[in-house]
């Protein structure tokens, strides 16, 4: 039986290639593109089109928002040069201690329902792969299921239909029905992931906004073991 | 099946169809207890004794160099002196001689061990180290062996009691257990109710046989019809995936540690709800073992896994002559997923012709307080072609209520203030493999089990 890694040994990707990764697997990643200055946050608002996100971008800080390192809803180019320096001033009580590698400007994803797609490496069971009703309530409600890879399309349709907030994506009181294929493709895809990359221990897809047709991946953690 | 007709086959008898590693365990030819022992509160003397008196056809040696007779049988003073046809030893003994037994074990050809004696590795490190020596010899010598620190095997169609308490019923369940008490449990609670079992295996430390081993050799087993097991965790995963989703029978078990142990706080969402336990419920779903939570519910599915046909529909019409527990059968009914539907048309009006006026004819089915077989009879006859499961509860002393019932038919029974008519007709149900379940609670959510996975079996 193996050890669980040591944490010093382990550490989150940044998020840039945490996406990127995900792209190569074909999944829907949201657009985005890395800012180290305020007027390249305007120039990728200005290229990814309003509104977008802003994300702080530092392997020591997973739960970015916790630390105010997130702005939602920018509206404008100029609006994102701001948000850029007022996110770091934020940060700036400990910045010796931080590594920044800049500030992820993302398109802001259209409304849906919120999603969480993740794969955890247990030392006796091997990679599981996890769905819920996604957002910051997760580990609140617990409305999640598990299963052991391999995982078929059809197996990961009935992930989603075990949850019990399963009606939301189904089409509860005259919402939309969301594109269950579309989420069950990132199982899949999320549980060949864990196959192929032996040393990534965590991932956690959250949120994953799931629309009528498609979905799109708008938050991406992954944890690797070096 | 061969060993209901009275005839017991050697393991290795050319007439045994199929031949399986722990043939040796369950249908041994002839048997040797190693620290037998004269003191009737010492296990060498118990297991003898029961050995003795649960009808096995083969010879039981007592081993023991200081006596010469121990219950009526001459002991041999070493296991080099027994005689050839020895396929089983159960093993009584201080831990620290037991693996030089299991090596002169294998020296004298015999094929299996079963290691009572405790104080190996649960008892700390030196206890480790004896059992590692114990696999080590078992390896070199080509001995299966179950426990150490174990409450036996008991397979009553082979007249096998190498274990305690003497328990003699054949049915058709097997129990696995980790804990022999749990195990022992449930192995009563079904010989108390004549349904009896096919096999019980108390796994101890499972130093080499495990769930999985036994697990294999279940599903080929013609008298296990269902297999329920208590666990406290799953000793080889990937084994256990491959023997399990290939074993044809339905598997219950109960899993215990059910708490947070394992959950650790994290920085991923998915790793702080990834506890151990939500990990053996994603693999038992997949594996479509039915999980459960209380040794109650692991015998009452494991009853109803075993001889319950599977049901066609959840369509169930309730007859009752108790208008209350036809009512709570309703609920957990609804409560598990089962339908409860009206009884068509024509049916209601052909039965109001046969029922006295004050019964309700309706879905439950109330024959109120004088409900009598012959009555039940008719309704049942007539009720049967427009479900697919008849909920029959017998809520008084219904005599004869036995011959109301048909083996094998999609009916649940249910038999509950019938004080010694109840005993005596349940018992008469159980000897034509019929399950009967105590309470509407217990006998709806056992049934509801036949439904899970989407209805399909395993």
């Amino acid at each position: 039986m193996t050890t669980p890694p040591a944490a010093d040994r382990t550490r989150w990707l940044p998020e840039p290639e945490a996406l990127h990764l995900l792209a190569d697997y074909n999944l829907p990643v949201i657009a985005h593109r890395l800012a180290a200055t305020p007027e390249e946050a305007a120039q990728a608002a200005r290229n990814l089109g309003c509104p977008v996100v802003l994300k702080v971008v530092s392997p020591e800080i997973p739960h970015k928002s916790d630390v105010g390192g997130v702005r939602l809803n920018v509206a404008t180019p100029e609006e994102a040069a701001a948000a850029f320096t007022t996110i770091l001033d934020r940060l700036t009580p400990h910045p010796s201690r931080l590594t920044i590698q800049g500030i992820l400007v993302a398109k802001m994803a259209a409304p849906g329902t919120e999603v969480i797609v993740g794969m955890v490496r247990d030392p006796q069971f091997g990679p599981a792969v996890m769905v819920g009703l996604g957002g910051i309530f997760v580990e609140l409600y617990k409305d999640v299921a598990f299963r052991l890879p391999p995982l078929s399309p059809g197996e990961a349709r009935a992930m989603l239909g075990e949850l019990k907030a399963a009606p939301l994506l189904t089409g509860y009181r005259g919402q939309p029905p969301r594109d269950l294929d579309a989420l069950a493709a990132c199982a899949c895809a999320v549980a060949r992931i864990a196959a192929e990359h032996p040393g990534i221990q965590e991932i956690d897809l959250n949120p994953i906004i799931a629309h009528e047709q498609g979905c799109m991946i708008v938050d991406a953690k992954i944890l690797v073991h070096e | 099946m061969l060993h209901r007709a009275g005839v017991v086959l050697a393991a290795d008898h050319p007439l045994r169809i199929m031949s399986h590693p722990l043939d040796s365990i369950f249908c041994p030819r002839s048997v040797a207890v190693i620290g037998a022992s004269n003191a009737p509160e010492k296990y060498g003397y118990i297991i003898l004794k029961n050995l003795l008196e649960a009808g096995f056809a083969g010879s039981v040696y007592p081993v023991n160099p200081k006596a010469t007779e121990i219950l009526g049988r001459p002991c041999t003073r070493s296991i080099a002196d027994l005689p050839p046809g020895v396929d089983l030893a159960v093993i009584i003994i201080p831990a620290r001689a037991v693996p030089q037994a299991v090596a002169d074990c294998g020296q004298r050809g015999i094929k299996a061990a079963i290691i009572i004696s405790g104080g190996f590795a649960e008892s700390g490190e030196a206890g480790a180290a004896l059992q590692r020596e114990v696999v080590e010899a078992a390896r070199r010598s080509g001995v299966r062996v179950v426990g150490p620190n174990c409450q036996g095997v008991n397979n009553p169609h082979h007249g096998l009691c190498a274990s305690w308490p003497l328990l003699t019923e054949q049915g058709e369940i097997a129990v696995i257990s980790q804990s022999g008490t749990v195990g022992a449990a449930l192995m009563d609670w079904a010989s108390q109710e004549r349904l009896g079992c096919s096999a019980f295996v108390s796994l101890g430390n499972r130093c080499d046989v495990d769930e999985t081993d036994l697990i294999d050799y279940l599903a080929q087993d013609a008298n296990t019809r269902a297999i329920a097991a208590y666990l406290e965790g799953v000793k080889d995963l990937a084994r256990f995936r491959e023997v399990v989703s290939r074993c044809g029978k339905p598997i219950v078990i109960l899993k215990s540690g059910r708490t947070v142990e394992g959950r650790r706080a994290a920085e991923s969402h998915t790793r702080s709800l990834a506890g151990r336990d939500e990990l053996y419920t994603a693999l038992f779903r997949q594996l479509r073992i039915h999980r459960v939570d209380s040794l109650e519910d692991l015998y009452d599915a494991a009853k109803a896994l075993a001889y319950l046909p599977k049901p066609g529909g959840r369509r169930i019409l309730t007859i009752t002559s108790s208008g209350g527990s036809g009512i709570l059968a309703t609920d957990w009914a609804e409560w598990s997923g089962l339908q409860v539907a009206a009884l068509p048309g024509p049916v209601a009006e052909t039965l109001r012709g046969l029922l006295p006026t004050h019964c309700i004819v309706a879905n439950p089915l109330d024959l109120t307080g004088d409900g009598t077989a012959a009555l039940y009879r008719k309704v049942v006859e007539a009720t049967a072609p427009h479900f697919d499961y008849q909920v029959i509860i017998f809520g008084d002393p219904i005599l004869q209520a036995a011959d109301v019932v048909t083996p094998g038919a999609p009916q649940l029974v249910i038999f509950l203030g019938g004080a010694e008519v109840e005993r005596q007709e349940r018992a008469r149900m159980h000897q034509k493999k019929v399950p009967v379940f105590p309470t509407p609670e217990r006998g709806v959510r056992a049934l509801a089990r036949l439904f899970a996975f989407n209805g399909v079996a395993a």
